[in-house]
């Protein structure tokens, strides 16, 4: 990430912020906690969308990248301690 | 270096937990056991029993009143505390202590910001119960020679309660206002009610049976007006809906962590600083949080407390609206399908994410066992060990065949829609099982009334 803090991150970093965020938020083994961060990260962005000003931006982004930095560390721990049996949500109805 | 090899590992597409770790043991050990092998080659891969009960995997979880998950976040914030950072924020003489004592007062702040009080007034506790006891014994103790009575309501959690009936025991004097039907408390009876001698008025902001919001503005304002101490217990309500200890004019607050996505074992104590309110402290010792609270802090637990309010404030109105739509989609769905859906309390005055519904014609502990894949609870956590329907029911004048069959659905903020629809397609499908298989029901749909019957002696 070639960005200095508190310059205006490029459309490309942004989506690259995006990516990530999801590839993340799918590494968690527990259903309601990858739900919620697929979820968050995708309205998180959405309404962020029309921000203009670029200090504002610049901030919105250095907030999601260490959101970016939570999850992959709790997508580690929460796999090490995953349960074994899974959510009746993620189990095919019989 | 263990996390590096777990990460490789993890880099291929499975996300099973792997088995070979030699520290997960404790984890696996209170797991519930998995069938051995002479089950069905029908059944899920890995069927849960517990109780007897088989089920095909975790509930899906909707009893947030009862407790919440510790929000990822949170946890994050928690860990370096039990790792590395492990000193006493007490230890004056090297940097375990200084840097642990950092992190205290840095979530002591974050407590603060989120009730809109100073960080000198807030004191860190074992929990709500510990504050509430604090708030109803502590501050009428203190005062034990000017005020003799205390002004509390019907429907106060148990720890109020229990406090309350300590106090009667020592000579002082109770009232227990009676709710309306909504549950919401008479602001009148309430004027009525306090006296000269009235020390401590104790309602709770919002209920963790039945989900109403109590009026503890204007109940903040009589207080202030007849110059007596407002303590509310707002364990279920900080983070949902806005506190401001000087809008409400509290004097004494009881915060939980474990409601708001924070850890279990901690809460917090708000105690005004002007007018000053002072205690009795309940624990006695070496006189940390300035002598409201003797006992080593857990830097930890506090540190998660202080994040999870953070947190809580930034996602409130996030949550607020996702959890609002989530419960017209849960009520509507089943009213959709079923009749005879009665909501407990208040409909306008709630929080949306508490809702207790009574199913007409339905016993209650046959529909609780129905729904082994819905994690829910009848009445609350407190009063379930007894076979008594909830007293909180009972205030709102429930009857007693409605009160058996309440069902408390608590939704939070990880909560799905897809878990609200399948919440909704068992309560519905176990309902109707359960409704004809009933003769009761027979009856009513042919017209009779039940109520006046003359049952024949045999």
């Amino acid at each position: 990430m070639a960005s200095a803090v508190g310059s205006a991150p490029s459309r490309a970093e942004v989506l690259s912020l995006f990516r990530s965020l999801l590839r993340t938020a799918a590494k968690f083994p527990d259903y309601n906690i990858r739900e919620y961060t697929k979820r968050r990260t995708v309205d998180g962005f959405r309404q962020n969308r029309e921000l203009s000003d670029p200090v504002a931006v610049a901030a919105a982004f250095a907030g999601g990248k260490s959101q970016l930095e939570i999850a992959r560390r709790q997508a580690v721990v929460y796999s090490i301690y995953a349960p074994k049996a899974k959510s009746v949500m993620e189990i095919k109805a019989s | 270096m263990a996390a590096k090899l777990v990460v490789a590992r993890l880099a291929g597409p499975r996300l099973f937990p792997l088995r070979l770790l030699p520290f997960s043991t404790a984890a696996v050990a209170a797991d519930p056991a998995p069938i051995p092998h002479n089950s069905s080659a029908a059944d899920d891969p890995d069927p849960v029993t517990v109780k007897g009960v088989k089920i095909s995997g975790r509930p899906l979880y909707l009893d947030m009143q009862a407790t919440t998950p510790v929000d990822p976040r949170v946890l994050d914030a928690m860990l370096p505390f039990y790792l590395s950072r492990y000193g006493n924020p007490h230890s004056r003489t090297h940097l375990y202590g200084w840097e642990s004592e950092a992190a205290v007062e840095a979530a002591r702040a974050q407590v603060a910001a989120a009730i809109n009080a100073s960080p000198k007034e807030v004191f860190f506790t074992s929990g709500a119960t510990e504050s509430n006891n604090i708030s109803v014994k502590g501050v009428m103790h203190f005062y034990r020679d000017k005020k003799r009575h205390v002004v509390t309501t019907q429907t106060e959690h148990k720890c109020v309660l229990d406090s309350c009936r300590h106090l009667q025991q020592e000579g002082f004097e109770v009232t227990y206002l009676p709710v309306g039907k909504d549950g919401i408390l008479d602001l009148d009876r309430l004027a009525d009610s306090i006296r000269p001698d009235t020390g401590l008025v104790s309602v709770m902001a919002v209920n963790n049976e039945i989900g109403v919001v109590q009026p503890i503005e204007e109940i903040g304002r009589i207080c202030l007006e007849k110059g007596v101490f407002f303590h509310t217990d707002a364990a279920q309500a900080l983070g949902k809906i806005p506190i401001d200890v000087d809008k409400v004019n509290i004097s004494l607050m009881s915060l939980s962590g474990h409601k708001i996505y924070g850890p279990k074992g901690v809460g917090a104590l708000y105690l005004r600083r002007r007018p000053r309110v002072r205690v009795e402290p309940q624990m006695n010792g070496g006189g940390q949080e300035r002598g409201i609270r003797s006992g080593t802090v857990p830097t930890p637990l506090v540190v998660g407390m202080g994040a999870a309010c953070e947190l809580s404030m930034r996602e409130m109105e996030y949550d607020g609206r996702r959890i609002a739509a989530l419960q017209e989609r849960l009520l509507n769905g089943i009213r959709a399908k079923l009749d005879g859906v009665v909501v407990n309390g208040s409909v306008e005055r709630r929080y949306a994410g508490n809702l207790n519904l009574s199913f007409a014609y339905v016993e209650g502990e046959s529909l609780l066992m129905g729904l082994k894949e819905v994690a829910v609870s009848s009445g609350s956590a407190c009063t379930s060990a007894s076979l008594e329907p909830s007293y909180v029911l009972r205030a709102l004048g429930v009857e007693e065949d409605m009160a058996h069959t309440s069902i408390r659905f608590g939704i939070g903020r990880f909560t799905t829609e897809a878990e609200i629809d399948r919440a909704v397609e068992l309560t519905v499908k176990q309902v109707k099982k359960l409704r004809e298989m009933s003769p009761l029901y027979e009856m009513v749909k042919e017209g009779i009334d039940i109520k006046n019957i003359q049952w024949a002696q045999h």
